[in-house]
C-alpha cells in the first residue's frame, strides 16, 4: 500500500476493446497475490479524483526486470486515458492491495470461471496454480467473440471452455451450463464476473447440495481502496457490514449471498 | 551556518489544566483514515500532529447504502452514513493500541440527541489513548426537526456546554459550511467553553444520474470534498478568525504543503489532510513535509508569523 509513478513498458489492444498495459513492477509487489488490485490514477491533476480499481492482470520477466500488467475494458474516461498510454509514459499506482484467492494448499482439481473481463484476475491464478502442478479449468463467457480471451494466451496446461450468448465462439450460451456439468469434478471454485454471474452460481451451488468453497472478487464504488474512506461496503447474508477492498474483494459465496 | 530550527509545535488549551501539545500542525481530518491502526503499521503515524478518528457513535452504525460515494469535479460527495464500531468497541479495542502511540489522537463523536454526546464524552473521559475529543455538530438534530446543531448558534453552545459537563479532555468543535454565517456559530462555541475549532466539514451537495433520472445517491444529498472545495474552506476559516481567539483547524481539500500555508495565512493555526489521502495515502506526510520546506525557504522561523498574516487588518 504506496504510491509508486510506474513506468509502462508496453501497450496493446489484447481483443476486442480489450486493452492490456503492462508496468515495471516495483519490489513491494513481490509477496502480491492473484485478486490483488491497484487504483490507477488519471492524468497529473485531481480531476478525475479518485482512482481506478484495476485488478492485477499477470506477471512476467521483462526485459529490464519484472513486470505486471493490467487488462480492461475501455468504459470511461479513465479507462480511455490509461488505453492512450504508451511504452516510456508514467502511471500513479497506489497497491498492491485488498485480500486475493486463497486457494487450499493440498487440493488438486480447479475451477475458474470468468464471465467478461472478469477473466483479467483469473489468468494469473490460471499461471499460478498450473506452475504449482493443479489442475486448472477455465471457463470463459462473454456476449460474443470479441469479449472472450485469447486461450493461445493461457498456459497449454489449462484447459478452456469458452461460451458466448451469440454462439460466436465456443459453446452458445452461459457459462452456467459447463459450470453445472464440471462442478462435480473440482475441489474449489475461483470466480470473477458481474454480480448476476455470481448468483447464479451461487444458485447451483445450493442446487447441487455439493459444499465446494467458492472464492469470488466482489466489485463496489471504490475511493481509496484501503480501508479508509468506507465507500465500498457489502452487506452480507448473515448481517453486518464489510469494505470490498480491505475485507475482500475476495469473498466466498456463501458469506454473500 | 545551519538555519535557527523551525518550531512547528502547537498547543491547544494553553495554560489549563486540559493543555495538549501538537509537535505540528499537521494532522488527519475524521473519517478519511479510518481509526489508523491499517496505516500504523506501515507508516509512522509519531510523526503526524494528530490523529482524528472515524465519526463515533454510541452505538455501531451500519452505515449507508452503497453506492456511497460519487467523484465530481476535484471533488468527492460522499453519504457514508457514519459506520462506525461505536463507542465500546472503540474503548476496548482501538484505543488501547493508541496508548502505544507518541501521537495524540481525537476521537471525533456525533450524537443524534444532545445527551448522547453528553454520554460520548463521559465514556470516552479518562480513556488511555484518548487525548481530546472533537465534536462533530454537523448531525441532523433528531429532537428538533432533522436541524442540525451546528446550524444554530444555541443548539451548538448545548451540545458543547454538555460535553464540557461530562468531560475534561480537550474539546475541539467541527463546524458545518451549510450556515449564511459561520460566525454567530463559532462565537457561542467559542463562549460555552471549546479548547479549539475545525473549520470545517463537508459542503451538502448533490450528483444527478442524468440517464436514470435520479440522484445518484441514494440518500439524494451527500457532503462534497477535495480541493473542489479548498477556496470555500478558505473563505470559512478566514470569516471563522475573525469571531474566535481559539486556534482553528482547518479541513476542505488540504492537498499541499502550499495549500496549508494559505490556510494558516487565512488564520488557521493547523490543517487537517482529508479526501487527498485517499489518492495517496503518503499526503499527509508530503503536506508535513512541503510545508516544512516552505517555511525554511521563506525564512520562517516559527509558524505563529503565518497565522492570519493574510488578513486585513482594518
Ligand atoms: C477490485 C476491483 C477490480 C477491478 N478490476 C478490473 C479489471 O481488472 N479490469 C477492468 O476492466 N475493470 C476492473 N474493475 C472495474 C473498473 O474499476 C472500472 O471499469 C473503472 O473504474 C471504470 O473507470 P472509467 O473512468 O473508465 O469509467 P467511468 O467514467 O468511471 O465509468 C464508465 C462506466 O463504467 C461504469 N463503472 C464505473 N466504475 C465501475 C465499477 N467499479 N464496476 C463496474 N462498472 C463501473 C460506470 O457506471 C459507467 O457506466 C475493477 C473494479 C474493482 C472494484
Ligand atoms: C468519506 C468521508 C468521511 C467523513 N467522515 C467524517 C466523520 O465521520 N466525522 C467528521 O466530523 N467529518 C467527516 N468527514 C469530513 C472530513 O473530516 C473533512 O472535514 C472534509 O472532508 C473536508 O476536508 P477534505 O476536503 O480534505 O476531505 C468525512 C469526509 C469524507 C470524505
Ligand atoms: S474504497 Fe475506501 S474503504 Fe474501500
Amino acid at each position: 500500500m504506496r504510491s509508486d509513478t510506474l513506468e509502462v513498458t508496453a501497450s496493446a489492444r489484447l481483443y476486442g476493446d480489450t486493452h492490456i498495459l503492462w508496468l515495471a513492477m516495483p519490489a513491494s509487489y513481490q509477496a502480491a497475490k492473484p485478486g490483488q488490485f491497484v487504483m490507477a490514477y488519471i492524468g497529473e491533476h485531481t480531476d478525475p479524483l479518485t482512482g481506478r480499481a484495476l485488478s492485477i492482470h499477470r506477471t512476467r520477466a521483462g526485459a529490464q526486470g519484472p513486470e505486471f500488467a493490467l487488462l480492461f475494458d475501455v468504459v470511461g474516461r479513465g479507462t480511455d486515458w490509461l488505453a492512450r498510454r504508451e511504452q516510456g509514459d508514467a502511471v500513479r499506482i497506489v497497491g498492491p492491495l485488498g485480500r486475493g484467492f486463497e486457494p487450499q494448499p493440498r487440493v488438486q482439481r480447479m475451477l475458474l470461471v470468468g464471465g467478461g473481463i472478469g477473466c483479467a484476475p483469473l489468468i494469473w491464478l490460471a499461471d499460478r496454480l498450473t506452475t504449482e502442478g493443479r489442475e486448472v479449468t477455465l471457463l470463459l463467457g462473454g456476449r460474443t467473440a470479441a469479449q472472450i480471451f485469447p486461450p493461445s494466451l493461457l498456459p497449454p496446461d489449462v484447459e478452456v471452455i469458452v461460451t458466448t450468448e451469440d454462439g460466436s465462439l465456443g459453446r452458445r450460451g452461459l457459462v452456467t451450463a459447463p459450470f453445472t456439468e464440471l462442478l462435480p469434478w473440482c475441489d474449489e471454485l475461483f470466480t470473477c464476473g458481474p454480480p448476476a454471474m455470481f448468483e447464479a452460481l451461487h444458485g447451483l451451488l445450493r442446487q447441487s447440495g455439493l459444499r465446494k468453497p467458492a472464492q469470488a472478487l466482489f466489485e463496489q464504488t471504490m475511493v481509496c481502496g484501503m480501508g479508509i474512506c468506507y465507500s465500498c461496503a457489502i452487506f452480507p447474508r448473515r448481517g453486518g457490514v464489510r469494505l470490498v477492498c480491505h475485507d475482500g474483494p475476495m469473498f466466498d459465496l456463501r458469506d454473500i449471498y | 551556518m545551519p538555519a535557527p530550527s523551525l518550531d512547528l509545535g502547537l498547543t491547544i488549551a494553553a495554560g489549563s489544566k486540559r493543555e495538549l501539545r501538537l509537535r505540528n500542525p499537521v494532522m488527519v481530518a475524521s473519517g478519511t483514515f479510518s481509526n489508523g491502526l491499517e496505516f500504523a503499521r506501515r507508516f509512522d503515524v509519531d510523526t503526524l500532529g494528530a490523529i482524528v478518528s472515524k465519526g463515533t457513535t454510541l452505538r455501531p452504525r451500519r452505515g449507508n447504502r452503497t453506492p456511497r460515494t460519487v467523484e465530481t469535479p476535484s471533488g468527492l460527495i460522499n453519504s457514508i452514513g457514519f459506520q462506525n464500531v461505536g463507542v465500546s468497541a472503540l474503548i476496548a479495542e482501538v484505543a488501547p493500541v493508541w496508548a502505544r502511540w507518541r501521537v495524540p489522537v481525537l476521537v471525533n463523536i456525533m450524537g443524534e440527541t444532545v445527551a448522547e454526546y453528553g454520554r460520548l464524552a463521559a465514556r470516552l473521559d479518562d480513556v488511555d489513548g484518548v487525548a481530546a475529543l472533537e465534536v462533530n455538530v454537523s448531525c441532523p438534530n433528531v429532537e428538533a426537526g432533522g436541524m442540525e446543531y451546528g446550524q444554530d448558534p444555541a443548539l451548538a453552545a448545548q451540545v458543547v456546554r454538555e460535553v464540557r459537563r461530562h468531560s475534561d479532555l480537550p474539546m475541539v468543535v467541527k463546524v458545518t459550511p451549510a450556515v449564511t454565517d459561520i460566525r454567530p456559530i463559532v462565537t457561542a462555541i467559542t463562549d460555552t467553553g471549546a479548547d479549539a475549532i475545525t473549520v470545517m466539514n463537508t459542503v451538502p451537495a448533490l450528483a444527478i444520474d442524468a440517464r436514470a433520472r435520479r440522484p445518484v445517491l441514494p440518500t439524494v444529498f451527500g457532503g462534497l470534498s477535495g480541493p473542489a472545495i479548498k477556496p470555500i474552506a478558505l473563505r470559512a476559516v478566514y470569516l471563522a478568525a475573525s469571531a474566535t481567539h481559539l486556534p482553528i483547524l482547518a479541513a476542505g481539500g488540504v492537498s499541499s504543503g502550499l495549500d496549508a500555508v494559505e490556510f494558516l495565512l487565512a488564520g488557521a493555526s493547523a490543517v487537517q489532510v482529508g479526501t487527498a489521502t485517499f489518492r495517496d495515502p503518503a499526503a499527509p506526510w508530503t503536506v508535513l513535509r512541503e510545508l516544512t520546506e516552505w517555511c525554511e525557504r521563506e525564512g520562517v522561523r516559527d509558524l505563529r508569523e503565518l497565522v492570519g498574516a493574510a488578513r486585513r487588518r482594518d
